[in-house]
């Protein structure tokens, strides 16, 4: 069963004063199934973050649909918007995102204690997942007291705390120096295998080579995907770096 | 480089940056001006021309003191506001290729056209304004008089030199702090990480220990004396307290706020609570600053506002009567009925001379003396008492003795007294005891404690509480007492002759009456048969109406004009605040919203935070108003102004028209802050 159906997705950015248009998004289609790991990759200015947006209600598209967890985003009013987002997504953005006037479990805490949750039941919550991302003892700290890796999991597991359908991470490992970045990518991988479907964005071929079916956006269109099939991640690494060389030497679709 | 790359750069800056220079150049200007106009009236011609233009003059060169002073503090203060915004700028223009040099050529033309700018600004407006100023001035005394309009070039140029230093002190200052940077500290200046705040218990229980002692001051003082000795302890004590209790206590409470799971995980306190943490650090002493403003003016409009409008009942308590003739005594023999009576006859005749017909007339003899009554003991010898006790001044009366017979002539009496019984009469104080010792002297019992006695203006000047006991016979009751001399070598008992009375004739007729009283006695006592006067005064209400006039309508002016000038520092801290606050939200408010907050909740919550951060200044302000209340009001009674209820009103009057322009501040503050916050997002 698909958690995520897009079909032809388009946007169109107008200018402030309405005489320039720009189209971020042609015609995006492509499905996500339950449990599944997907990259997608792009150069600047292909359309990747629009799409987040979208996908993420922030932002409303021009045209075409969305439909996550069986829901239309586009249908949704403008007030259960923020609900919506709260009980089915889960966020790790590049910039990790996190309040620095909240302690990190605080900041873990924070969209359940918008949900209303009990103090008892986000900790309970809380500490499986806390053990699992390796931050049981960092829990009482502030965020500028970590490291940028203890950062992006506390993030990680504000994303997971809510039991979201799906995690769009937003260049998880921008910020992040290789050890970390490694980390990381194993910790999703990990979070994966245990049945979360996750949406990555990303310019880094070593973060896509994780996932399992990686989307080339060109243009404001999917150009190109590649399924990892039964290869490694090695094997991933080297198909994806192919097919960026091809793209960005201008070829056509093979 | 052509020669116009730098002011044009510095212009630009200003330009880009209005949000933060436009407040800041109004201020200067503002300040500017206030200073020009205060200076300008304390050297006009015009002022000094008013009766009573001394008191004002001096009154009004203390207010510019009080000017130059706070505009340094102020300006500063503001001024790194400014420099904390523009550092990212400067370690962009650093990383350029620029060198400090040239950014110190930016600063000197921003500093040349944001303080010449004011200053020009202030001055042409001070010129403008410093006539209006005038006539309310001289509305204010009450006072009729033909003005021009006129430019005081001493004041501009003493205005223009103060402020050219403080502007350059305050370029220095900035250049110190760029000298000091590295570029990429400027260029990340305002991201550096914050620690979290740690509640510190010393300090907020400290504070509040503080506060309250001065509290228990200002509620406990006993009279105007003890106030004025405890009112500037008080006032750092509160100021001081304030401080604390803001910086340290607010995050205290909050901290105590996050320790109960039920009430902080819960979406309406959850972001609030933890982001009124950060807040309360970093504004404590913003928020302390505010409050202090405030209290600072609203006390200083509510007294001088009512020694203003109470200016007639103080004049009628300190001098009773159109005509106060008061005629020391050499010796208790010169107290004798007949020779009154020859002083009574040279009076009345002037008196009649003048067309004056006597009304409520006060005829008696006194003689007073200051001591401690301590159980019903009174001791007139200051050498013999307790040194602390004495400065305390908790004991210390002024006693009037007053024959029967006087007393029975004026207050249409027949009172009689046995051997050593007395009448008694106190303000001030009550005096609860039965009986009177005098020291050294005569024993007595209290017949009777009067409701009422005549008003006394002598009385009305002591900051002392009064006592007046009536006695059968000063000449035998004060055996003990008459002859002694006092540490200082004068008589220890003042004995005199009180003639008071209301005239029924013009105000100039009393004039001239009262000086013919006062210039025909001072003859007699220089005369041969002095009549056994050796000091004699005559003061008229007539006369000394104008002055009180100058002493508080020139007090409620100046405090009209410091209280424009706090009020502005006041509104412009709070500006600052939710501007820079604003500048550090925007992130804040994104990550929220990324997060699932809605945009009504987010700003439900700021809001929230925003109410209780701007009022908690103001609510403080209130607390300190009441507990100063009583002190104020002891300290009023120096001025003779015993109207309690008059205080009271203006207190009110004037807090609630402060809460209402604070209000307004805030409506208009908190607008500037939802700009910034949600700008970024809205495009």
């Amino acid at each position: 069963m698909s958690i995520l159906e897009v079909s032809g997705l388009k946007k169109i950015y107008t200018t402030r004063f309405g005489s320039n248009k720009v189209e971020a998004l042609r015609n995006v289609t492509f499905s996500v199934e339950e449990g599944e790991y997907v990259s997608i990759m792009g150069e600047s200015g292909s359309g990747k973050t629009t799409l987040l947006n979208i996908l993420a209600a922030l932002d409303k598209p021009t045209a075409g649909s969305v439909k996550l967890c069986q829901m239309e985003l586009t249908l949704i009013k403008e007030a259960a918007v923020a609900a919506f987002r709260r009980d089915n997504l889960g966020f790790v953005f590049q910039d990790f995102n996190l309040l620095d006037t909240f302690t990190l479990e605080d900041n873990i805490y924070l969209p359940l204690v918008l949900a209303g949750k009990s103090y008892d039941e986000m900790h309970k919550r809380l500490l499986p997942i806390a053990k699992q991302l390796g931050i049981d003892d960092l829990l009482k700290k502030y965020p500028y007291e970590v490291s940028g890796g203890q950062k992006q999991r506390a993030a990680v597991a504000r994303a997971l705390i809510t039991n979201p359908g799906v995690i769009l991470a937003d260049e998880p490992t921008g910020a992040l120096d290789s050890r970390s970045t490694d980390e990381l990518l194993q910790l999703f991988s990990e979070i994966n295998k245990n049945g979360q479907t996750i949406l990555m964005v990303t310019h880094s071929v070593k973060a896509a080579s994780h996932a399992n079916r990686i989307l080339f956006i060109r243009d404001g269109e999917v150009f190109h995907q590649i399924y990892r099939g039964g290869s490694t991640n090695e094997q991933l690494y080297q198909k994806i770096s192919d097919t960026l060389t091809l793209l960005a030497t201008g070829g056509d679709r093979q | 480089m052509s020669a116009g790359f730098y002011p044009k750069l510095a212009l630009s800056g200003i330009k880009k940056n209005s949000r933060l220079y436009t407040p800041y150049i109004l201020t200067c200007t503002g300040m500017v001006l206030m200073y020009y106009i205060i200076s300008a009236l304390s050297m006009s011609p015009t002022v000094a021309a008013l009766r009573g233009g001394d008191t004002i003059m001096s009154f009004l060169q203390f207010g510019c003191g009080v000017i130059a002073v706070f505009s340094l503090i102020f300006l500063f203060y503001t001024n790194s506001f400014l420099s904390r915004r523009r550092k990212k700028e400067f370690g962009l223009y650093n990383i350029l290729g620029m060198g400090k040099l040239n950014i110190a050529r930016i600063l000197f033309w921003e500093t040349v056209i944001s303080g010449g700018g004011s200053i020009i600004a202030g001055g042409i407006l001070g010129i403008a304004l410093s006539k209006f100023a005038e006539l309310a001035l001289i509305n204010i005394m009450h006072e009729d008089i033909n003005f021009t309009l006129s430019v005081s070039w001493r004041s501009l140029l003493n205005a223009a030199g103060l402020y050219c230093i403080i502007f350059l002190l305050i370029f220095l200052n900035t250049l110190r702090h760029i000298h000091a940077s590295k570029p990429i500290e400027l260029l990340h200046s305002e991201n550096t990480g914050e620690k979290p705040p740690k509640a510190n218990w010393i300090v907020g229980i400290l504070g509040a220990v503080i506060l309250g002692m001065a509290y228990y001051i200002a509620v406990t003082i006993g009279n105007p004396l003890e106030a004025l000795v405890w009112f500037f302890i008080a006032v750092i004590m509160v100021i001081i307290g304030t401080y604390m209790l803001f910086i340290a206590g607010s995050v205290l409470f909050c901290r105590i706020l996050q320790k109960r799971r039920r009430y902080y995980y819960n979406p309406r306190h959850f972001v609030s609570v933890s982001s009124m943490v950060y807040r309360m650090k970093r504004n404590g002493a913003g928020l302390a600053s505010i409050c202090i403003l405030a209290t600072m003016v609203l006390v200083m409009i509510s007294a001088t506002a009512s020694l203003y409008f109470g200016e007639e009942d103080a004049l009628k308590s300190r001098y009773p009567m159109d005509i106060n003739f008061e005629a020391q005594m050499e010796s208790i023999e010169a107290m004798d009925e007949a020779n009154i009576e020859s002083m009574r006859k040279e009076a009345e005749s002037i008196c009649s001379d003048y067309g004056a017909i006597q009304q409520n007339l006060h005829d008696y003899r006194r003689a007073s003396v200051a001591g401690m009554i301590k159980e019903g003991i009174l001791e007139t010898d200051v050498s013999v008492v307790n040194e602390f006790e004495l400065m305390s001044f908790n004991n210390v009366y002024q006693v009037y003795f007053i024959p029967l017979s006087d007393y029975n002539r004026m207050m249409n009496e027949n009172e009689t007294l046995d051997d050593g019984q007395v009448l008694i009469y106190t303000i001030r104080r009550d005096y609860d005891e039965n009986f009177l010792n005098i020291s050294g002297g005569n024993s007595f019992t209290v017949k009777r404690h009067l409701d009422s006695f005549i008003g006394s203006g002598s009385a009305a000047m002591n900051i002392i509480p009064s006592m007046f006991v009536i006695v059968n016979n000063l000449q035998t009751d004060l055996e003990g007492l008459i002859g002694r001399t006092a540490p200082n070598g004068n008589d220890m008992l003042n004995l005199s002759w009180i003639y008071e009375f209301d005239t029924q004739i013009e105000p100039e007729q009393q004039t001239l009456l009262n000086n013919e009283i006062h210039e025909r006695f001072r003859q007699i006592q220089k005369s041969e048969d002095t009549l056994g006067i050796r000091y004699s005064y005559s003061e008229s209400l007539a006369e000394n109406r104008s002055s009180f006039y100058a002493t508080f309508g020139g007090l409620f002016f100046l405090g009209i004009l410091l209280s424009i000038v706090f009020i502005f520092a006041a509104v412009l801290i709070i500006y600052y605040k939710q501007v820079s606050e604003g500048y550090e939200d925007e992130s804040r408010f994104e990550i929220m919203q990324k997060v699932g907050m809605t945009r009504k909740e987010i700003r439900k919550s700021i809001n929230s935070q925003l109410l209780t951060v701007f009022f908690m200044p103001l609510i403080t302000a209130g607390i300190h108003l009441c507990f100063a209340f009583p002190i104020i009001q002891k300290l009023l009674m120096m001025f003779s102004l015993n109207n309690t209820a008059l205080f009271a009103w203006t207190t009110v009057i004037s807090f609630a028209l402060f809460a209402v322009l604070y209000t307004i501040v805030y409506k208009i503050t908190s607008n500037a802050y939802f700009t910034i916050v949600s700008g970024a997002k809205e495009e």
